[in-house]
């Protein structure tokens, strides 16, 4: 069990940056997902925290002590590698003990841990395979039996159910956080899916170009994003960003006319608004446009409106029908409404 | 339709069986010659009359095993090409993870190093070579031989065991250490058992160089004591009796038949370790 401390972490290959900035103070027992566009540092900040990586600059401490230029086999951590890594001349079942071998756990014990794990990941069948005879997907959850077969200090996991379809995931899903709250086991989590990330965080982080743009709880990603670039990043859709021009709490733009936001601050903003807080029909005035796109998925139905030259998508009931280009207006939740620096990009409060 | 496809398929079966039938024909047609004369007797090879029904004789057989000794001789080979490889292997393995894998300062001068021993024509080395064994006392040894042979393969058994260890992704590495392995373990457990068809690949070739060695055997083994086979076949060429072919054809098979074992019992890491190298720079 382990709190982790990033403090001004950069890593750089030359003139490369694989991560810019990097301050996280991760507490005991956290589930954190980082999350992020690809390449924007996530693998690389993981290495680091494995000691597969030294940073260039900065320090990484685990409960208190300086782990830097502390090898990795000496850091107890256990990390599910993005691409599987399994160790192709042994068994399944000899590459989930394999960590269990190296770390000295009783050899009385390693049958039922690595069954265990196996089990957890509905892999017992395929213990006596070698990894060339599996799946991707098979693949994918030998190497999250390896990285869950003993108890490390931490866990780290780079995208660990990103070949499974949508079924197994969800079941995998819940099987790690069981574990994961049931050992308490301090865990970093990398993934593309904000499902994923929403459902398993404590605390979210999300990334961008080796910088880390805002750290919060689910919650607090989805309800206060700091900027907008974590605003169109997480929803989906992800939130609308419209450009245009606020006076005396009036924003404007083509098609759109927002009375009564309290701003004290002229000039050009960026208005943003989730899909989920918007209201097709009524009188509206607050955007009047023309349905470009209706996408009925059964329980909900996708509606795209240009207004001027911007595409907004909205939710809407799932048995909202229309015609392409018949004009329709929607209603903004005044409440929900974010407003942001066009330049900066930075949220206005 | 579908039969004519068949049928058509069926001819260039045909074919191809044909054309490897004639190639196989043509790089065996030697050594069945070979065996041939071995198993001759002496006058039915040296005259010059064509013979249909050749007859057959283990002259020449009893005569490499009974008036020569030749199962010394294929002992010293078998030693000192067997030592040698096994030297070439304890030497390239950790050589190569090292050149493989980490980053220092000479490493790539240290590369080409050992790949310049195999630039110059070995006739250069073998004066001070025979000083060398003469000082330390070797000369006329089997030991120095498989030095001597140990030498000569060691770049490109390196080499080519660095090439394989460049195929193996890092992450599986980093996987080992995560886990807890250190270096040895890592080179033992996950790396080795993942290039064994290139270590195959290496020592089959390796072998086959220091059967066909001579100068440096030469040089060394200057009496039966240490003679391989290489040299004892030369030996045979003189002599008060003249040239005794049927018992020199059969030696050369005899040199010929371990080699041939030794591929044909790892054919199939053979020839997956010759393209993958191939690939490979
Ligand atoms: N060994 C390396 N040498 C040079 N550049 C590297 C190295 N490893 C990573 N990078 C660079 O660092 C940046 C961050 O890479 P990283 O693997 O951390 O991305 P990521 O967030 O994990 O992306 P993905 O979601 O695609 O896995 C990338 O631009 C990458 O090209
Ligand atoms: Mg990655």
């Amino acid at each position: 069990m382990a709190r982790i401390e990033l403090t001004g972490i950069q890593k750089r290959w030359g003139a490369i940056w694989g991560v810019r900035d990097v301050n996280i103070d991760i507490a005991d027992e956290e589930f954190i997902v980082f999350l992020g566009p690809s390449g924007c540092g996530k693998t690389t900040t993981m290495r680091m925290i494995a000691g597969l990586e030294d940073p260039s600059e900065g320090e990484i401490r685990m409960d208190g002590e300086l782990m830097n230029g502390i090898d990795a086999r000496d850091r107890d951590v256990a990390m599910v590698f993005q691409g599987y890594a399994l160790y192709p001349n042994m068994s399944i079942y000899e590459n989930i003990r394999f960590p269990l071998r190296m770390r000295g756990v009783d050899k009385a014990e390693h049958d039922t841990l690595v069954r265990r794990a196996a089990d957890l990941v509905e892999l017992s069948d395929y213990l006596d395979r070698k990894p060339g005879a599996l799946s991707g997907g098979q693949r994918q959850r030998a190497a999250l039996a390896r990285a869950i077969v003993r108890q490390p200090q931490v866990f780290l996991m780079d995208e660990p159910l990103s070949n499974l379809d949508a079924k197994l995931r969800q079941a995998m899903r819940v099987q790690i956080k069981h574990i994961q709250r049931q050992l308490r086991i301090t865990t970093v989590y990398v993934t593309h899916d904000q499902i994923e990330a929403m459902t398993l965080a404590d605390r979210i982080v999300i990334m961008q170009a080796g910088l880390i743009q805002q750290i919060g709880t689910p919650d607090e990603i989805y309800n206060d994003p700091a900027n907008t670039f974590v605003a169109g990043f997480i929803g989906s859709p992800p939130m609308n960003l419209v450009e245009g021009d606020l006076q005396d709490g009036r924003f404007t733009a083509p098609g759109i006319d927002i009375a009564g936001l309290t701003l004290p601050r002229n000039g050009k903003v960026t208005l943003g608004i989730r899909p989920e807080d918007c209201t097709v029909g009524g009188h509206s005035t607050q955007l009047k446009g023309d349905v470009y796109g209706v996408e009925p998925t059964g329980d909900i139905t996708y509606l795209t409106i240009k207004a001027g030259e911007k595409l907004i998508e909205v939710k809407a009931d799932r048995s909202y029908r229309s015609e392409l280009g018949v004009p329709e207006t929607v209603a903004f939740d005044p409440a929900r409404i974010y407003l942001f620096d066009s330049e900066t990009g930075q949220r206005l409060r | 339709m579908a039969s004519q496809r068949k049928n058509s398929r069926g001819e260039s079966l045909l074919l191809r069986y044909a054309i490897l039938g004639a190639w196989a024909l043509f790089c065996l047609a030697p050594v069945l010659w070979f065996l041939s004369i071995g198993l001759r007797p002496r006058t039915e090879i040296i005259t010059p009359q064509p013979i249909y029904w050749p007859s057959f004789s283990l002259d020449a057989w009893h005569m490499i095993w009974e008036d020569w000794p030749m199962a010394k001789y294929l002992r010293n080979s078998v030693a000192a090409i067997f030592g040698s490889v096994i030297i070439d292997l304890v030497l390239a393995i950790p050589a190569a993870y090292s050149l493989a894998r980490y980053t220092y300062r000479g490493r790539d001068d240290i590369g080409f190093y050992i790949l310049s021993t195999r630039m110059m024509a070995p006739a250069i080395v073998a004066i001070p070579i025979f000083f060398l064994f003469r000082n330390v006392g070797l000369l006329d040894t089997v030991w120095a031989l498989m030095l001597v042979y140990a030498a000569i393969n060691l770049s490109f058994v390196t080499w080519i065991i660095r090439s394989y260890m460049l195929d193996i992704p890092k992450e599986l590495e980093d996987a080992a250490r995560t886990d807890g392995a250190g270096d040895l373990r890592i080179l033992w457990e996950i790396i080795i058992p993942a290039i064994l068809p290139g270590i195959i690949t290496a020592s089959v070739i390796a072998m086959i160089f220091a059967i066909n060695e001579f100068l440096f055997t030469l040089l060394i083994a200057s009496t039966p004591k240490a003679y391989t086979m290489s040299v004892a076949l030369a030996n045979f060429t003189g002599g008060s009796d003249g040239l005794i072919y049927n018992a020199i054809a059969l030696v050369a098979f005899l040199a010929f038949v371990p080699v041939f074992l030794v591929v044909v019992a790892i054919q199939k890491h053979l020839s997956r370790g010759l393209t993958m190298g191939a690939v490979k720079g």
